[in-house]
């Protein structure tokens, strides 16, 4: 599907963050599922306070199809890769949020999975 | 059984004493949500009373705590946030990023209204004569009321309400019968207040109970959004009834395209300016001018992006426009498309006839671009209300600002440009009340009033920031001396 308006990649990336939270659970990694949960609740705030009407534009060129998670792997290479994605996904994104504050938000949830990437 | 919508006076959920109702209908899916009752001079009487009772002690409650219910109500809207933005996509169509944008521009009034204890502080002189002191006070002055209309359901009822109560006013708020659920649920999520009763009442209804309000005699003033000949019979009867009155109508909004301007980055924001809320907003862009010799470049590249956009309902994250407010709103649009044609203008993008799977009986018109429009054609002159956009030529600067000038209208204005000395003049010499420069919908914030000029607003004080301070409360003046 389509990542075409603010609230449709910032409602991706608070599912992506409440499925990793699962994940990081089911693999008892606590602090990584906590981390996940808390921006999952940044990112709901972000789209309820930074969502500013008069500047609300199309977007093109992004699609949730290429950011598909593989959480059936718990290994740590498997953490990794999920991360890896989870890095991409709001390298690629942030760029066409034009709310700065928002488009922070998007930045640093990246930079924390590039952390978990290695 | 369908939901049949109450009034809340007093601080109570009443039957209104209607006798019809208008069915309250999700203009994508076709769903009746509601009924809502057309409330008679009975129920506004019953209000008005109800409000005016309520007025002394509330009055007379220490500012500092009439502005903490504005922290609470904030709280309590940011709590109940994609309730209401939900609420606003399903009984007026729009998309569910412009609903949340309605919403968050809601609550920034709300947020003004607690800055009302600074900006209600008094002023004074020592000594204007020998030991004679000279003060102005901000008194309240009453009930208040406002007529909304059904394109912002939630945001234009809280332009009004946060500030007449924090400001020591009581309230009476008649919405839209075509979008009456929202502010029902706000009133459902204020219960939580628990304001004094009386100080906020809501009747749902439509001519007769707004007609009822504008000649209450306890109503001292009414605040109005809706079309330019009906904020004109509100303007005249609310003043032949002595009443305080700011009624802003309809518009037809102009944006100049300069050829220094940024082409693409330009088109995508008309775009939102054109096509957002179905274009369906009194500072929706109605007229793109572009000057020189960029014509065609821009309508290709507008025309280009508004293809693209997706139609849809708006509950899904992905669509990028919704619905128009009813069938007769579809109905009227088309007829209007239909008559420009008529009157020789050409079509480079047709919305008629778009439908959308499964929402096949939607009240969907797709964005639609006409050119060689004259000056004399309905699309030139006339206020659509719908994703119609017309593309005119003008060959510079001093031309476009004519053209915008001699419209009747005088909402908004926008320039896009990179020369600051032409958005400079633009500034300077157009007749409009809200003025955009590389911004397509120029809607101004909450502490700032919502401007609008010529057919386009009735009244001398504007709703938001320190206009409507000043239309909530009366300026008294007391000169002391003690002996």
């Amino acid at each position: 599907m389509s990542l075409n308006t603010f609230g449709a990649i910032l409602t991706f990336a608070i599912d992506l963050e409440a499925r990793m939270t699962a994940y990081y659970q089911a693999a008892g990694s606590a602090d990584r599922a906590k981390e996940a949960d808390k921006r999952r609740a940044k990112l709901q705030r972000a789209r309820q306070e930074y969502v500013l009407e008069i500047t609300l534009e199309a977007i093109d060129g992004l699609d949730e199809a290429n950011y598909v998670l593989n959480l059936s792997d718990s290994s740590p290479a498997g953490q990794q890769a999920a991360a890896a994605v989870a890095t991409r996904f709001y390298a690629e994104v942030s760029p066409h949020i034009n709310v700065r504050d928002a488009q922070r938000i998007l930045e640093k949830c990246g930079k924390e999975y590039a952390a978990l990437a290695g | 059984m369908v939901k049949r919508l109450k009034n809340y006076i007093g601080g109570e959920w009443v039957e209104s004493s209607a006798t019809t109702y208008t069915p309250v209908v999700n203009p994508a899916t076709c769903e009746l949500l509601g009924e809502c009752p057309e409330s008679t001079a009975a129920d506004v009487d019953a209000a008005a009373k109800a409000a005016q009772a309520a007025f002394e002690e509330w009055r007379s409650t220490p500012m500092l705590n009439r502005a903490q219910y504005m922290y609470r109500l904030k709280t309590l809207l940011e709590d109940r946030f994609e309730d209401l933005s939900e609420m606003v996509v399903k009984e007026n169509g729009k998309t569910r990023d412009e609903a949340r944008g309605e919403v968050r521009r809601g609550i920034e009034s709300v947020d003004f209204a607690a800055s009302v204890p600074v900006i209600m502080r008094n002023d004074g002189v020592e000594d204007i004569a020998a030991g004679i002191d000279e003060t102005t006070l901000r008194q309240p002055v009453g009930v208040f009321a406002a007529i909304t209309p059904f394109n912002f359901p939630s945001m234009v009822p809280l332009w009004f309400l946060p500030t007449a109560i924090t400001t020591g006013n009581t309230f009476i708020l008649k919405p839209s019968p075509q979008t009456p659920i929202s502010m029902e649920l706000l009133f459902e999520i204020m219960e939580d207040l628990d304001l004094p009763e009386g100080v906020v009442n809501l009747v749902q209804g439509g001519k007769e109970a707004s007609m009822s309000v504008m000649e209450h005699p306890l109503v001292r003033g009414v605040s109005f959004v809706g079309s330019s000949p009906v904020a004109r019979i509100v303007y005249e009867t609310c003043t032949k009834h002595g009443k305080r009155v700011q009624a802003q109508g309809g518009a037809k909004n102009y944006i100049a395209v300069m050829p220094d301007a940024d082409l693409s980055a330009s088109v995508k924001n008309i775009m939102g300016a054109a096509y957002g809320c179905a274009g369906q907003r009194c500072l929706a862009a109605a007229v793109v001018v572009a000057v020189g010799d960029m014509y065609d470049q821009l309508k290709d590249e507008l025309v280009k992006q508004a293809k693209g956009l997706r139609v849809g309902y708006g509950l899904n994250e992905t669509t990028q426009m919704g619905t128009v407010i009813s069938t007769a709103a579809r109905e009227r649009i088309t007829k209007m498309i239909e008559q420009g044609v008529q009157q020789g203008a050409q079509l480079a993008l047709d919305g008629r006839g778009v439908t959308v799977n499964g929402f096949e009986g939607g009240n969907f018109v797709g964005p639609t671009i006409v050119e060689n429009v004259g000056s004399d054609n309905i699309l030139a002159r006339e206020e659509v209300f719908g994703p119609v956009l017309t593309i005119m030529k003008a060959d510079d600067f001093n031309s476009v600002v004519d053209i915008i000038n001699k419209s009747k209208y005088g909402n908004a204005a926008s320039i896009f440009t990179n020369n600051g000395k032409q958005a400079r003049e633009f500034k300077y010499r157009v007749n409009a009340g809200n003025i955009g420069v590389n911004i397509g919908v120029a809607a101004p914030s909450a502490s700032f009033p919502f401007g609008g000029q010529k057919e386009s607003f009735f009244g001398d004080l504007h709703g938001q920031g320190i206009d409507s301070i000043n239309f909530y409360t009366e300026r008294k003046i007391v000169i002391e001396r003690w002996l």
